[in-house]
Order: C-alpha cells, then sequence, then structure tokens
C-alpha cells in the first residue's frame, strides 16, 4: 500500500480513491470489532469534537456577521434590507454552514487525526498493537472514523446558530433592520426539510464521512518518515478541501 | 480516573450542545409552525386562474392564517383550476357563501389565498365547494383594462401543436410554459419570425389530456409578476369545436410593454383617446 510507483496523475489519483474506498469498507467491517473502545471513541469525539468548538464558534459568528453586513449593503440599494433575516439563514444553512465547517473541520481535526496515526506508522507502534493482538484498524482507525462522522453535523449545527446569531447583531443591532421583520421573513420563507435537514444533516453528514476517511486513510497508509507524515498531512489538506468543494455541488444538484 | 472524567463530561457537553442547536435551529428560523398542519377539514374553490399560487401556501381570513392550499389542478370541464384548501378544525365557522380571492403580499411577494366572510347562516362543510371566487389578476390583463386594451381575443387550433402569431413576443422563449387558467398545460415548442406576414409565429405544444379547449379561445404573452419570465396563457372562447393538432389560435395578444402602455398613458392623457394615436408607434398593442 505504502509504495507508490510514479504514474499518470489520473491514474495515481484513481488508485488513491480506489484504496480509499477499499480502506472505508475495511473500517466498516471493524466497526463491530471496535465497540468494545466505546470509550476510545468517546475520548476521540472530544478532541476532534468539543475542542474545535472554538473555532468554529468564531468563525460562525463572523461569517454571519460579515454576511449581514454585505446583505444590507446589496439590499439597501433595492430597498429590501428586510428580505436579510432570510438570506443570512438560506446562505448559511444551504452552503456556507455544512461547507466552511467542513474545511475547517479538515484544517483542524483531519491533519491531526493524519499526523497522529501517521507517526504512530512511523513509529512502528501501530506494529506494536498488531504484536499484542489488539487491531489496530479497530483501535485506532475506526474510533477516529466514527467520533468524525459524529462531530461533523455537531459542529455545523453549532457553526449555523452563531451565523444566524451573528448576521443579526449586524443587522438588527448594528444597522437597524427591525427585529420582527428580520425574524418572521426568516421563518416564512425557511423550509425545515429543504433547508435545515438537508443542509446541516445531509451535507454535514456527508462532509463528515468523507473528510475523516481521508484523514484516516492518508494516517493509515503515510510513508513511515518524518517527510511521509508532512506529505500525508498537506493532502489530507488538499484533498478534503478538492471533495468537499466537488461533493457540494454534487449534493446541492441532487437535493435542490 | 480525572481525566476521563473531565473528556467525558467535555464530549457530553459538546454532543448536548450541538444537537440543541440544530432544535433551535430547526424550530425558531424555519417555517416549521406553519407547515404543520393539525387536523383540518377540505374545501375547495375553482378559480380561473391561480397565477404564481402554490401548494403550501398560506389561506387566511382577515390576515390570520387558518389553513394551507393542498393541491392545485386544472379541471378541464369547466376550464378552471381547482384548489384545495385545509383549512384548520379551529376554525369550522366559515359561512358558506364567503369570497376566495387570490391575494400577493406586496408587489413581489408570495400568493395567498384569502377568505373573506359571508353572511349565510350555514357553515362551509367538509369538502364543501367555495362558489364565490375572485382570481388572480395578472399584471398585464390589469394594465390592459385600464389602458381599454383588454378583452383582446385570438382563435386557436389544436390539440398537439398549436400555432399562434404575435406581432410581439416580447422575450417569450421556447420552452416557456402554456398555461391555462393559472395551471401549466403545455410549453412553447418554437418560435420563429415569418418573412412573408413579418409576425411572430409560435408553435404551442399542449398536453393531449386537454383537448377540450374550444377552438376560438385566445393566446396572450404574460409575465409572471413584475419581474418575471414570460408564459403564453389560453384564455379558453365559447364555440363548440376543439382545437385539433396544427390548428391556429387567430386570437392573439401580444407581449405588452411597460414602456409603450406608460407611454401611451402619458402622450394621450386619458386611456379613453388611447385608439387614434397608438397604432401607429405601438406595435405591441392589441389586434
Amino acid at each position: 500500500m505504502n509504495a507508490r510507483p510514479q504514474r499518470n496523475v489520473v491514474v495515481n489519483a484513481l488508485a488513491q480513491i480506489g484504496e480509499a474506498g477499499l480502506f472505508l469498507l475495511t473500517l466498516l467491517a471493524a466497526v463491530p470489532r471496535s465497540l468494545r473502545y466505546l470509550r476510545e471513541t468517546v475520548r476521540q469525539l472530544w478532541f476532534v469534537g468539543a475542542m474545535s468548538l472554538t473555532i468554529i464558534t468564531v468563525c460562525g459568528l463572523f461569517v454571519g456577521m460579515v454576511l449581514g453586513l454585505q446583505l444590507y449593503y446589496v439590499l439597501s440599494i433595492f430597498g429590501g434590507t428586510a428580505a436579510s433575516g432570510t438570506v443570512v439563514a438560506i446562505a448559511i444553512y444551504r452552503e456556507l454552514g455544512p461547507v466552511v465547517t467542513a474545511l475547517l473541520f479538515a484544517g483542524r481535526a483531519g491533519t491531526s487525526v493524519t499526523a497522529e496515526i501517521g507517526l504512530m506508522r512511523a513509529t512502528d507502534q501501530l506494529a506494536a498493537m498488531e504484536m499484542m493482538a489488539v487491531d489496530p484498524i479497530a483501535y485506532v482507525a475506526v474510533p477516529r472514523y466514527l467520533a468524525g462522522l459524529v462531530a461533523m453535523p455537531l459542529l455545523c449545527a453549532v457553526f449555523c446558530a452563531l451565523g444566524i446569531f451573528g448576521g443579526h447583531l449586524v443587522g438588527v443591532t448594528w444597522l437597524g433592520i427591525d427585529n420582527g421583520t428580520f425574524w418572521s421573513n426568516m421563518t416564512a420563507t425557511v423550509d425545515v426539510w429543504k433547508d435545515v435537514v438537508n443542509g446541516i444533516l445531509v451535507k454535514s453528514l456527508v462532509f463528515g464521512a468523507v473528510v475523516s476517511l481521508i484523514a484516516v486513510y492518508q494516517g493509515y497508509t503515510t510513508p513511515p518518515t518524518s517527510e511521509g507524515v508532512a506529505y500525508a498531512t498537506t493532502r489530507t489538506v488538499v484533498a478534503s478541501s478538492i471533495a468537499i468543494l466537488a461533493l457540494d455541488f454534487v449534493l446541492t444538484a441532487f437535493l435542490m | 480516573m480525572s481525566q476521563r472524567q473531565s473528556y467525558a463530561v467535555g464530549t457530553g457537553l459538546f454532543i448536548v450542545l450541538g444537537f440543541a442547536a440544530l432544535a433551535y435551529l430547526a424550530t425558531q428560523t424555519t417555517s416549521v409552525v406553519n407547515s404543520r398542519q393539525g387536523d383540518s377539514y377540505t374545501v375547495h374553490a375553482r378559480f380561473t386562474n391561480v397565477g404564481q399560487l402554490k401548494e403550501r401556501a398560506p389561506v387566511k381570513v382577515a390576515g390570520v392564517r387558518i389553513g394551507q392550499v393542498r393541491s392545485i389542478a386544472l379541471d378541464p370541464k369547466h376550464e378552471a383550476a381547482d384548489v384545495t384548501l385545509s383549512i384548520d378544525k379551529r376554525y369550522p365557522h366559515i359561512p358558506a357563501d364567503s369570497v376566495a380571492t387570490i391575494f400577493t403580499s406586496g408587489l413581489l411577494g408570495d400568493q395567498y389565498v384569502g377568505i373573506e366572510y359571508g353572511s349565510a347562516k350555514k357553515d362551509l362543510a367538509d369538502g364543501g365547494t367555495l362558489a364565490l371566487t375572485r382570481s388572480s389578476q395578472p399584471l398585464e390583463q390589469m394594465l390592459g383594462r385600464f389602458f381599454g386594451a383588454g378583452g383582446a381575443s385570438d382563435r386557436v387550433g389544436g390539440t398537439y401543436t398549436v400555432k399562434a402569431r404575435f406581432s410581439n413576443v416580447g422575450a417569450l422563449s421556447v420552452g416557456a410554459p402554456v398555461k391555462m387558467a393559472g395551471v401549466p398545460i403545455g410549453s412553447v415548442a418554437a418560435v420563429h419570425a415569418d418573412p412573408v406576414k413579418l409576425d411572430a409565429e409560435v408553435e404551442l405544444a399542449i398536453d393531449d389530456r386537454y383537448d377540450q379547449i374550444p377552438d376560438d379561445s385566445a393566446a396572450a404573452v404574460f409575465t409572471s409578476g413584475l419581474i418575471g419570465s414570460q408564459y403564453v396563457a389560453i384564455q379558453p372562447g365559447g364555440s363548440p369545436e376543439m382545437l385539433k393538432d396544427g390548428d391556429e389560435l387567430v386570437l392573439t395578444q401580444s407581449a405588452m410593454q411597460l414602456e409603450d402602455l406608460i407611454g401611451k398613458f402619458l402622450v394621450n392623457g386619458s386611456p379613453g383617446e388611447k385608439k387614434d394615436a397608438a397604432p401607429a408607434d405601438t406595435p405591441a398593442g392589441k389586434h
């Protein structure tokens, strides 16, 4: 798995996707075996989820605030500032929430997972586990994967809530859009299924599954050198970002 | 042990926070309250034109929401749109002679059904029909009536493909809907200029289900809302003969251009004088 002969870029990418797919099957097959390491999963959830809250809340707040500001400026040209609550909510639920959360998640949690597993590989900890009859897939890979899967929708919900709050802060508190108009226009237009469930739950679950898979896979298949770990960490961010944005388009086309 | 406790508590807090945020967003910022429908009863209303009314649009009395539009279908026998309203059981006393009207919230807002109470002692029953309705008014019709240009009509022709000639199709494009009573029944198959007659020939592909369209029906190019896309509206006539494939709609009303209408109004001073001056400079006017 580690040997990567120089091949055509396209063939290489396809091979990576195929290997990652097979790795996903291995992970899923190991889920029942990893149930006895539930405590490890909770610890990983704390690490990738709870510890990411700071960056998610701060970024969500600022994204909402800048949306509120930009929309006020543009909508005031048409005299339509009352619609800014609607637009903030829909933009955040449908696109910004899931996509920005996933990008931040890849940068904050994905990289550290890759680096951690990669270093375990480089320092032969994974081999040592196998020696002790501990399945490294079930003990190391699956808990991190499941934690990412669970953490993404929750982080996305927090991001969206803070984003709406930021939009409200700028639009209503600073720029003087009427509070009632802001909320009533939003509640009248936003649809639970099409906006909230499709955006926060479906999109972020898919993004969480893909980002976690890339992070765990890249770490697990790192060449066991310091250069290899650095390279794998970089690739996690690059591959995750491309996958998130490409999948976002596909998902949006299907969920519309 | 204490370290394990701290991350367990932190993780628990994180999960609770995430679900709380999700629940808050789903209930407080969406129309979940509006789309939830308690016990309701069904009432029908027949409109000659539903305009842009959509399913799940609100039904209001005195501006207060009492239900929603459940379905909109074309009733081919009556050349009208049959709108099914589901009304909350909490509002059982709607007089049977109430009037249902399609209103628009603001200038560009969504459309809704407003019910104005009548004076009958009898209440509307489940499955009953509101006999008195007022349809959505396309802007062109209102402007046209105002400028004395309303009532233009055309002749029709066809079950599969029908042709219609317009002196001006405006921004009508291939694929635009063909509507009757506001309900789509087909689409525009082709738009091309006639090199001899120097007008626009439009081919309309109409659904086979709607083969009961009188051949003296009129076709008009309307605009959805103030800034919407254009569509062809069929206004049924009274002829016993029905349209067949290849027929031509003789009575047509071209796309009205706001500039022309306003120009006419400004030049002529009053709508009544319009007929003298208008034809020369308004190719978009009625036939």
